[in-house]
């Protein structure tokens, strides 16, 4: 569905990814998982086409993302950290932000004077587990809980068939993150109507939530350091892993 | 269905409207022969004159004007600083005593702002003849009661808890006073007093089209004899000095966000104090009549039964109805403008292409504007309106582009991957972010553009403007005194309106939409 082909980015704004290689295939959940600056966010950002490598390439079904047309395009769906809600806009204006993709500029512009596509917007707010009252609410009156399921009802008004999600989990307490997670894997539907097709790829930042995955993939320093299914990943597997940054940020000196 | 709303960056978009019945009456104006002479006028932009005594000419007007901006805008910040003490609850309260004083000051301080300087520069040079410190006083009286306004409101909004902590800690009220208001102050004095020095460089280059001396008197005379290659060359060296002076002074603001303990208030102060003694050396230098003493010319003033007249024979409702058409529709072309050609021309080039038409249109003072439109075209409010709507498209576009610079990409990125077009990025990704505090601006700037058509009213034939110059140039003193209390009254009722609508574009959503 989507690979990665021996992709390098060497930037002084983002951490950078080292030769990383690397196929997500349609159907499979995954955890991307590592230690703060691995390249996670990169790697995320590579693959939905925000961000150019600097050598190698993101491919789409063969194509590569930056010369995708908008209609493929679109089947890259990405839900962000910080979430990046138009804060001007109502929640069903917001959840409409989706649906650009396949909408003409009139259409926007029609959609900022009264939101349109309403029942769609529902449909998409209940999938998201929102309740349905608060289509028409400004989107800074809402908590951070909902606020997220807003971006996650976006989303599945895009009807991506992959779903990048950077860290969608950090900064919600415990009940919530189970609740988000099991929104998030329950399958995004995709635009053929095909539940099944969906893959999602989730930046993880707790590493116990893995068992919930198909498969992990683990980064550090730019390069992939594992890939296999989350059943045969140890406790002393995470254990290596995070605690060789954290020794290897101890040994480097200090600037 | 639910109940149209329309959001706040829809609003920015939607007075473009306006363009289309501005367009309709300009299209039917237009006259053939204009073609030509505009012609001319473009091939002057390419082949401005180089002629060496135009030039010492332009070069000694371009120094006046400079001078007169640098004068003014010394003496008003440091007036206007003055005044926003004394006219601020905090400072009387300070010392426990009644604020009345305050509010008195502050009451005595809304007729000069109320009037646009070029009203001042009229009517002074009625009173005080041709001097070269007539432009000077003409800036320094509105701007004085502007900034004192600003730095009033300033004043009175900074956390008190600080003051009382510091006076309760034994330290006399002056002292308490300036220790903990001065420091929250002095941010505001660097943008604001650097944002005031632009802008007295465009009243004083204004004031010079009406025959104050300077640059201005010189575009003036060049563009109505048609000698466009010699206007072009003023227009080009003014776009010089204007550009130098705005990158100037973002560097400036960029330093001092950047490194805010090198600038403090007291050096800001000094530099103001400076710009005033070296501006008005350089005056009198440029010109040596600017040392002799003003001659007061006071006219005669109306007496009852001539006001009484007067108020019987002007066409009030004719008057009023007109500014207010004149100021809407341009108000309306001012805000819309600039993001309608963002939004149709996304990319960057684009951008900066928009950015230099805009430097051009800001530096332009209104009624060269409109006598260029009226080379090809036939005056009416239509074309008054699209002058100034230009001019303050100028302004209001570098202003959104500013602000989209500054804003964080996240939002335009998040839309970009939902594949959503150019446009349709541009909109809810760069400008829904921009549009509340773009539209709070938009809400001052028509509060502005209320001050100035009486400047386009002069020279347009239309609104209060046109009938105040009428009965200036008839020495109808009781009209003129009619339409100039007329006229701050209306913009004081602009004032007000516009301060609320900016309280309600500045904050959040869903504040706003709670209330």
């Amino acid at each position: 569905m989507l690979e990665l082909r021996d992709v390098c980015l060497t930037s002084r704004d983002s951490p950078r990814l080292n030769h990383v290689s690397l196929t997500f295939r349609a159907g499979e959940t995954i955890a991307l998982i590592g230690p703060s600056g691995a390249g996670k966010s990169t790697l995320l950002s590579i693959a939905n086409g925000s961000l150019k490598p600097s050598s190698g390439t993101a491919l789409w079904q063969g194509t590569p993302v930056h010369q995708l047309p908008r209609r493929q395009r679109r089947r890259i769906g990405t839900l962000w950290q910080d979430l990046h809600l138009v804060e001007e806009l109502s929640v069903a204006q917001n959840i409409n932000c989706g649906a650009l993709g396949r909408r003409s500029l009139l259409w926007a512009l029609a959609n900022l004077l009264v939101p349109l596509e309403r029942d769609a917007c529902m449909t998409c707010l209940k999938q998201a587990g929102l309740q349905q009252d608060l289509i028409d609410r400004s989107v800074t009156t809402l908590s951070g809980g909902q606020r997220q399921r807003v971006a996650l009802a976006r989303l599945f008004r895009q009807r991506p068939d992959l779903v990048l999600a950077d860290e969608p989990l950090s900064n919600l307490d415990p009940a919530l993150v189970q609740d988000l997670l099991n929104t998030l894997l329950r399958q995004t539907p995709t635009s053929a109507g095909d539940i099944l097709a969906s893959t999602t790829v989730v930046c993880l930042h707790r590493p116990d939530l893995i068992d919930r995955f198909d498969r992990v993939i683990a980064l550090r320093d730019g390069h992939v350091v594992m890939d296999a299914p989350s059943a045969s990943i140890t406790t002393k597997d995470l254990d290596v892993l995070y605690r060789a940054s954290s020794e290897g940020r101890r040994a480097a000196p200090k600037p | 269905m639910k109940r149209p709303v329309v959001s706040a960056p829809l609003l920015c978009l939607l007075p473009a409207l306006a363009l289309v019945p501005v367009l309709i009456v300009v299209g039917e104006g237009l006259h053939g022969g204009g073609f030509e002479t505009w012609w001319r006028f473009l091939q002057g932009a390419v082949q401005p004159s180089k002629d060496p005594l135009l030039l010492k000419s332009l070069w000694e007007g371009l120094q006046v004007t400079l001078a007169t901006a640098l004068v003014g805008w010394g003496l008003s910040t440091l007036i206007g600083l003055l005044l926003g003490v004394f006219s601020s609850d905090v400072l009387w309260e300070s010392a426990k005593i009644p604020t009345w004083p305050a509010a008195a000051i502050r009451s005595l301080l809304a007729l000069p702002r109320a009037i646009h300087e070029l009203l001042w520069g009229l009517l002074l040079l009625q009173v005080l003849g041709l001097h070269p410190w007539v432009a000077v006083a003409a800036i320094t009286i509105p701007y004085s009661a502007l900034v004192a306004r600003v730095f009033r409101d300033q004043i009175d909004s900074i956390d008190r808890r600080r003051l009382t902590a510091v006076l309760q800690s034994g330290a006399s009220a002056p002292a308490a006073f300036v220790s903990s208001i001065g420091p929250p102050l002095q941010p505001i004095l660097l943008s604001y007093g650097g944002y005031r020095l632009e802008c007295a460089l465009r009243s004083a280059t204004l004031l010079g089209v009406f025959g104050l001396g300077g640059i201005g008197t010189e575009l003036q005379l060049t563009l109505q004899s048609l000698r466009f290659a010699e206007f072009w060359s003023g227009l080009w060296l003014l776009i010089l000095l204007s550009v130098l002076l705005e990158q100037g002074l973002t560097f400036w603001r960029h330093r001092q966000q950047t490194n805010p303990s090198q600038w403090n208030g007291v050096s800001v102060l000094t530099m103001t104090v400076l710009a005033v003694l070296v501006g008005g050396h350089w005056l009198q230098q440029l010109l040596p009549t600017s040392g002799t003493t003003l001659q007061l010319m006071l006219p005669p003033l109306p007496d009852i039964s001539a006001l009484q007249l007067a108020a019987t024979e002007l066409p009030w409702l004719r008057m009023i109805e007109q500014t207010m058409r004149l100021t809407l529709l341009a108000a309306a072309i001012a805000i819309a403008l600039p993001p309608l050609c963002l939004l149709i021309f996304p990319g960057r080039i684009a951008k900066q292409v928009f950015l230099g038409l805009w430097t051009l249109q800001r530096v332009l003072p209104p009624p060269l504007t409109l006598l260029m439109l009226l080379l090809a075209n036939l005056p009416s409010l239509a074309l008054a309106a699209l002058a100034l709507g230009l001019q303050n498209a100028g302004v209001m576009g570098r202003l959104l582009v500013e602000g989209l610079d500054q804003q964080s990409p996240g939002t335009m990125k998040a839309i970009e991957v939902t594949a959503a077009g150019p446009r349709q990025a541009w909109l809810l990704g760069c400008l829904s972010p921009q549009s509340r505090s773009y539209l709070a601006y938009g809400a001052y700037r028509t509060d502005v553009i209320l001050r100035e058509t009486l400047v386009v009213g002069l020279v347009g034939g239309t609104g209060l403007g046109w009938m105040l110059i009428e009965s200036l140039s008839s020495f109808h003193w009781a009209a003129v005194l009619l339409i100039i209390v007329c006229f701050a009254l209306l913009t004081l009722a602009g004032e007000s309106i516009s301060d609320g609508l900016r309280q309600r574009w500045l904050r959040t959503p869903g504040e706003s939409a709670s209330t």
